[in-house]
């Protein structure tokens, strides 16, 4: 067993790096309020009331709730997805091509691989604070369970940390900064409009349900659903999520070290 | 007295697809002591950055050995890279910070005391002529003092060891002659250099021991001085600069690297 002084000692330089993206954030905190907060305002104000007013309520699973609970929940894994992603790939390709630092940080005592995972951890924790803003309004309009929301912090974590780690290996497989748009284009925008952020998988074929379901931010909305809406725990749903966030830590890590170490 | 940098065997091969491996750096060894400038003096595409990521433990060599204050940089890269202080030869500022803030962040990446760091960032900043800069952004200097911040960067927590990767290339001669100074100050205290360059002049000027890098193997190691006695001697050398105009100087490490390869210092990579 490690003792507590050790632990500190393991993840001291994955702090400081940290640090070092908190730092940029807190700077810039203007920018990145907005960044952070605006977005996912904008699309609870229009989905949630505005097209929630005249859809009322959904069902799934056998459960009914109004399409604003609905999409309220939707969009706490939405910000996750968006958050984590676009930080992770536009962010640490601009890190790791122009301002070349990831090399300069690991040319200190901290090592490539401690980089990396301050890296991983900042990404998912700009998805988690505005998760949590979505949580927080949600419980206090009244539309998503308090204590459940609350318990969905660490969830929203992993789930940023997830499509963190789908962006930072995007970023790696990339020559240029332009061709990050094709997992934009190809993964990260169907799974926006088709995991069941909007309207319930159930209304889809049963192929693209099917397809659907093995995806990661379906499983997370399964999961975010069942702590804030009471919707009935699915664990293949909890499979399938930790089989993505496993796998793609490894290969977003494993790809950027390649690329940066020959 | 122990070598504070010490390179053994290193060779360092590129694996490349659909073809066999290519060998970059071919079976270097030599090392750096306590208080000496060690240059690898080599054109374009002869392997010292090679040899320098290798030796700042970012490329993991084929073969061979380094060890820092005798800490092998692969197998102890923590400990190792607590004495070391790096430049690359490419522009790794980070630019969301400003100047002073830029080198206060690299000092507690080494776990130092904040005062003791600020003493020191204000220091450099100080010595390369930087402290009217402390609170420019990095995109507001101009060339030359982007190099100057990285060299001062590098030395934030005052290593033992430092490697600079061609720190002088397209700096101009009045930024040139302050990194000299400041280098030759670090070698009274005891630092051990490692710089790489491809300028002769530098190369003579200040190293106390120099490498000839060629094609990934060292073709001779000595001083300035010892290279050119043995390989051209200490008689003038007299050209035709122009026709009909002749020009007596003393021989010199370009002599040197022209002698040993038949090709000329300046001259870029071949392929
Ligand atoms: N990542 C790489 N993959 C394959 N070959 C490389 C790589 N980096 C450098 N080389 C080759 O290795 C040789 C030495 O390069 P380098 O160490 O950069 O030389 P220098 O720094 O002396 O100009 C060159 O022929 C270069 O093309
Ligand atoms: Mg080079």
């Amino acid at each position: 067993m490690k003792t507590l002084s050790q632990l500190k000692e393991d993840f001291w330089p994955i702090g400081c790096v940290w640090l070092r993206y908190f730092d940029v954030y807190r700077k810039n905190w203007i920018y990145g309020l907005v960044t952070t907060f605006v977005e996912p305002l904008l699309y609870l104000l229009s989905f949630g009331y505005g097209l929630g007013t005249m859809i009322g309520s959904v069902e799934e699973n056998g459960i009914s709730v109004t399409y604003r609970q609905f999409v309220f929940a939707g969009f706490v894994a939405q910000s996750c997805l968006f958050q984590g992603f676009f930080e992770a790939a536009y962010g640490s390709f601009v890190r790791m091509y122009y301002q070349k630092i990831f090399k300069a940080m690991a040319s200190t005592p901290i090592t490539l691989s401690e980089v990396l995972w301050g890296e991983l951890l900042w990404d998912a924790t700009k998805g988690t604070l505005s998760a949590t803003a979505i949580l927080t309004l949600g419980s206090i309009s009244g539309d998503l369970s308090p204590i459940g929301s609350l318990f969905a912090i660490p969830l929203c974590f992993l789930g940023a940390l997830l499509f963190a780690s789908l962006g930072l290996w995007m970023a790696a497989l990339s020559q240029t900064i332009e061709q990050i748009s094709y997992p934009q284009y190809l993964l990260v925008f169907p799974m926006f409009l088709f995991c069941g952020v909007y309207f319930p998988l159930e209304t889809l074929p049963q192929n693209l349900q099917l397809l659907a379901s093995f995806l990661p931010l379906t499983a997370l909305l399964s999961l975010i659903r069942c702590l804030t809406l009471d919707f009935p725990f699915q664990i293949q749903a909890l499979a399938v999520f930790i089989f993505w966030l496993v796998f793609m830590i490894f290969m977003s890590r494993d790809t950027m070290s390649r690329r940066l170490v020959k | 007295m122990a070598a504070s940098l010490e390179v053994k065997n290193l060779t360092k091969s590129y694996q490349r697809k659909g073809q066999p491996p290519f060998v970059a750096v071919r079976d270097l060894s030599f090392e750096v002591m306590p208080g000496e400038i060690f240059g690898l003096l080599g054109p374009n595409g002869a392997g010292k950055s090679t040899t320098i990521n290798c030796l700042t433990g970012f490329y993991p060599p084929t073969a061979g050995e380094i060890l820092i204050e005798g800490f092998d940089i692969h197998q102890s890269p923590k400990k190792a890279k607590q004495h070391l202080g790096v430049c690359s030869q490419e522009d790794t500022l980070d630019t969301d910070f400003d100047v002073l803030d830029q080198m206060l962040r690299y000092g507690t990446f080494y776990r130092l005391d904040r005062f003791q760091i600020v003493k020191r960032a204000r220091e450099l900043l100080e010595t390369l002529g930087l402290m009217e800069k402390s609170n420019e952004l990095i995109e507001n200097l101009s060339g030359g003092m982007r190099r100057k911040l990285q060299v001062a960067r590098a030395l934030i927590a005052n290593p033992k060891v430092l490697v600079l990767d061609e720190p002088t290339t397209g700096l101009d001669p009045d930024a040139r002659r302050i990194l000299w100074q400041l280098l030759t100050d670090n070698r009274k205290l005891g630092m051990a250099t490692l710089l790489s360059t491809h300028y002769m002049e530098e190369a003579e000027r200040l190293c106390d021991r120099i490498a000839i890098l060629f094609q990934g193997a060292i073709l001779d190691l000595d001083t300035p001085q010892k290279l050119i006695e043995k390989h051209i001697g200490i008689e003038i050398i007299e050209e035709e600069i122009r026709p009909g105009v002749f020009w007596k100087r003393n021989p010199n490490l370009e002599d040197v690297f022209l002698k040993l390869t038949g090709k000329s210092l300046s001259a870029g990579e071949e392929s």
